[in-house]
């Protein structure tokens, strides 16, 4: 047994906290990455099958992310209607046009703002906002 | 009795051993004196006898037990090393005080007691209340020796007290050592290479380069070595061959070891322990951490240059932050919604847009930032030298009985102070001169936990570096990469901002102040001007705790290593 006052650094031990550590930090950012997209269990939505045929989407939800263009209608009963863009992984810029019902009055929308919603295509076949937050 | 058997000390490199086939004894009640040349070993057979340094071969017995089958209990040993290990700033009577209190369990009246007991017996009643940084050599020793008095060791090992000390104080020291060897069966053992005052001695240990020479009484030394003066030890020394000498002294026939003087010595030493089985006892954890924490406070106060210190960058610091912002966060002007309007004036709405975003962003941005390099920089501040600058009584304590967990337990005690109070000014400060919106618990808490992982980090940093300096260039480093490799202000490559953002604890923090401005307009700007990618704050909060948890660490096993200078 090695005397008090010389003990060896287990280097076995600080390895093992180390990746026990790194564990930890992988399994939080795991959880955490899925906490910052609350929509990640909907569907993404992609813009050239709706510009495609709308109709045939109607009823589904999906998540979309993107930047507010223009706001292009309002009605107190119904909501607000914006165009906003949703650029996919080829760099291609789609504008959608997405209502926020009024019930959703609260939030401030505005020009250049950024995105993550939940939708739901209406009977119209405009993309209705369920939940959102900015990305 | 303490007993070496063919004891040797080698280094993993080097074909000649620092110490070689030491062969000893020494019984209880018995001032012995280890004397040689400068670095014929004198001091590392002590810090081997002490448990500091480990021998390669042949053993160590203390009372019949082998030392490396059963080390000895922490009050039974008492090392006073070459250097000072007393705090300057405090008084004698707290010194001691304090190293009762971390190493024994007992009443603090008890404490006081002890301390009494000890000041009396080492000549230091008139000096208690003064403080360390002013005593002389001599009474720096004395000091030193009153520390390991007040756990009443058995085992006594003083290394070098007596050098550098004029005349007077040198004698005055020996003599205190020999008394203390008259009681209670102890065993004090001296290192010195001064050959004055032989007489007090009941033995010498004479080392030449790693090897015995002669260890026997101390009047038999001129006959032995066939010399006029004792004077003239080291000069035939020298004429020798290390190794003759040693084996030399294995040729003549040594004294019985069982005498009625040491049989009397044994049992004197015997009934001391059996005396102390019954009431020594180690503090508990969470006493030894209360009382490095009151400690470190005291010590902290009575510094009135750290005092300024930190209070200077309490106050300087969210002051330099709010320069850059005194009248408030600038009002955002929102780009018209509709799309009504000509080209043209599209067009200019969007450039003047981009070029608000440009300077409110940039602002925003910054000014986090800022908040949280300077907040770094405090924490680096805080811990660089927490274990390094106090590593020399660390150590001595450590060989006592202090725990490394109650050490860093105290020292984070400390710190968390210092940490809540910077983290908490610097959000408040800020946020009240520039209007910063959002949720105060939520802005506060990345920049308390960043202070507090920095903090950790550097502490660890302190605890594995040899030297003061070595462990401020490594904070400071820490620091200093912190700004660049966060992505705030110039965005990284995407594979290295991979890469490097786990590491670097002002981007989360960053990340998580500024996502409590994501129901702003503020977030929105930042978001336009920078192209690094903010983590949620839940993400933020998490990997700022896994670098306050992994400083926490490293911090503990660099407490833990022996690092004896």
């Amino acid at each position: 047994m090695a005397r008090r006052a010389h003990p060896t650094t287990p280097s076995k031990t600080l390895f093992f906290v180390v990746l026990a550590f790194l564990t930890l930090a992988g399994i939080g950012a795991y959880y955490f990455q899925k906490d910052a997209n609350p929509y990640r269990t909907a569907e993404k939505l992609i813009p050239s099958d709706y510009y495609e045929n709308a109709n045939s989407l109607r009823g589904n939800v999906y998540q979309i992310e993107g930047t507010i263009l223009n706001s292009l209608a309002w009605n107190p009963e119904k909501g607000r209607l914006f165009s906003i863009r949703v650029t996919t992984g080829d760099s291609k810029n789609w504008p959608l046009p997405i209502l926020i019902p009024s019930s959703l009055r609260q939030i401030n929308i505005q020009k250049n703002q950024s995105y993550r919603a939940k939708v739901r295509i209406n009977d119209s076949g405009i993309l209705l906002v369920e939940e959102v937050q900015k990305s | 009795m303490l007993v070496l058997d063919s004891m040797e000390v080698s280094l993993p490199d080097a074909n000649v051993p620092l110490l070689s086939k030491i062969s000893a004894w020494y019984p209880a009640a018995h001032f012995g004196a280890i004397l040689g040349p400068s670095g014929c070993g004198k001091s590392t057979l002590l810090k081997v006898i002490a448990g500091i340094l480990p021998h390669t071969d042949g053993s160590i017995l203390w009372r019949g037990r082998n030392l490396d089958e059963t080390d000895l209990p922490s009050g039974e040993l008492g090392y006073v090393p070459q250097f000072s290990c007393t705090q300057p700033l405090l008084t004698v009577r707290e010194n001691l005080i304090y190293t009762a209190r971390l190493r024994r369990s007992t009443s603090a009246s008890e404490i006081e007691t002890i301390v009494d007991q000890v000041v009396e017996e080492t000549g230091l009643t008139e000096l208690q209340d003064r403080r360390a940084g002013v005593l002389s050599g001599g009474q720096l020793r004395r000091l030193g020796l009153a520390m390991e008095l007040t756990t009443q060791p058995s085992l006594l090992l003083a290394d070098e007290v007596t050098s550098g000390l004029d005349p007077k104080s040198e004698e005055e020291i020996t003599l205190l050592l020999s008394s203390l060897a008259k009681e209670k069966g102890r065993l004090v053992l001296l290192v010195t290479h001064s050959l004055r005052f032989l007489d007090f001695y009941d033995s010498v240990t004479i080392l030449s380069a790693g090897r015995l020479a002669y260890s026997a009484d101390p009047r038999d030394l001129t006959s032995y070595f066939n010399v006029r003066t004792p004077e003239d030890i080291y000069p035939a020394l020298a004429k020798r061959d290390a190794g003759t000498w040693a084996e030399e002294w294995v040729q003549v026939p040594h004294p019985p070891e069982i005498t009625p003087s040491t049989v009397l010595g044994e049992i004197e030493s015997e009934m001391s322990r059996a005396e102390k089985e019954g009431s020594f006892e180690l503090p508990s954890f969470l006493s030894q951490s209360a009382t490095w924490f009151f400690r470190r406070l005291k010590l902290f106060m009575r510094d009135p240059t750290q005092v300024f210190l930190q209070l200077s960058l309490l106050l300087v610091f969210p002051a330099v932050v709010t320069l850059f912002a005194y009248r408030g966060l600038p009002s955002v002007r929102n780009m018209t919604m509709s799309a009504d309007s000509g080209v043209l004036d599209q067009l200019r709405e969007t450039l003047a847009f981009t070029l608000q975003s440009s300077r409110i962003g940039t602002l925003v941005s910054g000014l986090a930032m800022f908040q949280v390099i300077l907040l770094a920089l405090m924490g680096s501040n805080n811990s660089a030298r927490e274990v390094i600058g106090d590593r020399p009584i660390l150590e001595k304590e450590k060989l006592a009985g202090l725990r490394p967990g109650s050490t860093l337990l105290g020292m984070s005690l400390f710190l968390l102070l210092l940490v809540f109070l910077q983290s908490t000014w610097m959000t408040l400060f800020v946020r009240a001169v520039c209007q910063f919106p959002g949720n105060i618990l939520a802005q506060f808490l990345p920049f308390f936990i960043l202070t507090a992982a920095i903090t950790a980090l550097c502490l660890a940093i302190s605890s594995w570096t040899s030297s003061s300096e070595q462990a401020s260039l490594g904070s400071l480093y820490l620091v200093g990469f912190q700004l660049p490799l966060s992505g705030a202000i110039l965005a990284l490559p995407d594979s290295l901002g991979t890469l490097t953002r786990p590491f670097i604890s002002a981007y989360w923090a960053w990340s998580g102040y500024l996502q409590t401005l994501r129901d702003t307009r503020f977030y929105d700007l930042v978001r336009a001007i920078s192209e690094t990618p903010l983590a949620s704050y839940s993400m933020a909060l998490w990997i700022l705790l896994i670098h306050l948890g992994l400083g926490l660490v490293f911090a503990y096993f660099g407490i833990r290593r022996t690092q004896w200078r």
